[in-house]
């Protein structure tokens, strides 16, 4: 599933986090359409946060965001965590499985950040090569996400966008495109966000994050910690006017509000999401 | 503080080029940073009752050091730190019982991560128990003897910052942790005759041998402990 279900003109989730489980355990009836779970704090917990999430899963979809799968990576993805992640997903049964366009370090040691990769053809092969193994190994396509940056490469031989579409293409998966990450970067390196979102067909994307970024001053830093800003709401506007219905997330990970802020933020996405599909002409 | 990661690798260092004002070393930072935190913070959430002993300053400075010298192997943020507890930085501090409390935070950590069993009922437990019984424990749960006393310290009130004084940590602990009831965790400290018992049980010895060989276990403390070990749930088979 990758548009809204039912005909409905709008699908939008938040990230599910355990400052939230108290809330959610009671049934509150939640005015989110569904969750996104980090596969990572799951899949290697049979403990009460799988407990909760499958709970959860009782009443609401779910989708399994990864950040440490580093698909960018040259010595391949580590089968152990394949299997781990596919017994996850084959025991919560998610719409999508998604995690980043990036690496997160060698075998031998993990940085636990989203590096950007070069945008040469051979790191698109690298990556096309390991997304064959994934979608291989988990019976199923996957998604990747464009990351937020800070530093590019100096063998860099095309866009960030040409580079994600490239891959998309090749390797046969899907792009989550997160607004937020397309903003900062942009701000950061100095192209056009619009450039960006416009140069992405609309049938390879799968999944829309939102977020909100800190501004540090010389550059943009990604940290979830605050709602979108004005610029971000105005960048999904203009992107999911050409896709209507894409399944939306709302991410917040530092500085998590409580639940009736987060639940607001996704109302708001979903406003939009409506808004600029019922102007549309017919 | 630059990392012993990749990051700071000369080849890569040299490939980069920073995103709009920032300088590649500026940009190198960025990451740097974020690899330190997060690690910091994974440390933090484990070893939280060690934190709160020795301070943020201190902390922070034996974390820093942990980091600089083991880089983080996981996929997951939660294994890392499995060897903290032999940090040098800790043997340094007037706290002895330090390495003893963070094994007790690592061994919870481990212990909320695993899926609950189901035990025994009392009943079942009871009727099928013999002395010549042998029991099979379910894996949630863990037997922890400690030098130092470290469970008053890690229930201790998180807004009780006054000084910890040597009475509170003196002597030896014995502690079992586990799971009852779904995922909820317990802890009972045990007396050194209970420990021991218990440990031959999860050796496979007998009902008999166990309670004969546990120094100390009379009549009435052994019957106080099998009433425990039938409602604990944590037996999950006899023979």
């Amino acid at each position: 599933m990758t548009r809204a279900p039912g005909g409905r003109d709008s699908f939008v989730g938040v990230g599910l986090r355990s400052a939230h489980f108290p809330h959610l355990l009671g049934r509150p009836g939640a005015d989110v359409d569904w969750f996104e779970a980090i596969s990572e704090n799951y899949m290697d917990s049979q403990g009460r946060p799988l407990e909760v999430l499958l709970k959860i899963r009782e009443d609401y979809p779910i989708a399994l965001h990864g950040v440490s799968m580093s698909i960018g990576g040259v010595e391949g993805i580590r089968p152990d965590y394949l299997r781990r992640l596919k017994a996850l997903a084959d025991r919560t049964d998610p719409f999508l499985v998604t995690d980043h366009l990036c690496f997160t370090g060698a075998h031998a040691s993990n940085v636990h950040d989203l590096l950007p990769l070069p945008y040469t053809a051979e790191a698109a092969s690298t990556v096309a090569r390991n997304v064959a193994q994934a979608q291989e190994a988990l019976g199923r396509q996957i998604a990747l996400e464009n990351v937020s940056s800070y530093l590019s490469y100096r063998e860099s031989e095309m866009t960030e966008w040409e580079f994600i579409v490239t891959i998309a293409r090749r390797a046969g998966c899907r792009i989550l495109l997160d607004v937020n990450n397309v903003f900062v970067s942009a701000t950061n390196h100095g192209f056009k966000a619009e450039d960006y979102v416009d140069a992405i067909p609309s049938e390879l994307v799968a999944q829309i994050h939102l977020g909100g970024y800190s501004d540090m001053g010389n550059f943009l830093f990604d940290t979830h910690s605050r709602a979108p800003t004005p610029a971000v709401w105005a960048l999904y506007r203009r992107v999911i006017a050409r896709m209507p219905g894409t399944p939306t997330l709302i991410e917040w990970d530092a500085d998590i509000p409580d639940w009736a802020e987060l639940e607001a933020q996704a109302r708001k996405a979903a406003a939009i999401a409506e808004e600029v599909l019922h102007r549309q002409p017919a | 503080m630059r990392s012993t990661t990749f990051i700071s690798d000369p080849s890569f260092v040299a490939s980069i080029r920073g995103g709009g004002k920032l300088s590649a070393d500026e940009a190198l930072a960025v990451y740097s940073r974020g690899y330190v935190a997060r690690l910091t913070e994974a440390l933090g959430e484990t070893f939280e009752a060690c934190w709160r002993v020795l301070g943020d300053e201190r902390f922070f400075a034996a974390a820093a050091e942990y980091i600089r010298r083991n880089p983080s192997r996981s996929a997951n943020l939660s294994d890392y730190g499995d060897n903290f507890l032999r940090c040098q930085a800790f043997e340094s501090f007037e706290f002895p019982f330090l390495g003893d409390l963070a094994t007790y935070e690592w061994e919870f950590k481990e212990l909320f991560h695993v899926a609950p069993h189901r035990g025994l009922d009392a009943a079942t437990l009871s009727a099928r128990a013999k002395p010549d019984s042998r029991f099979r424990f379910g894996s949630a749960h863990r037997l922890l003897c400690f030098q130092h006393r470290v469970y008053p310290i890690w229930k201790r009130d998180r807004n009780d910052d006054s000084p910890l004084d040597p009475g509170q940590w003196q002597g030896p602990e014995h502690l079992l942790i586990y799971k009852k009831e779904g995922n909820s965790i317990f802890v009972r400290e045990l007396s050194a005759a209970e420990f021991a018992t218990l440990n031959s049980l999860r050796d496979g010895r007998t009902l008999a041998d166990a309670l004969e060989s546990a120094p100390g276990m009379d009549a009435e403390a052994a019957q106080s402990l099998f009433g425990f070990i039938a409602d604990s749930g944590l037996i999950t088979d006899v023979s």
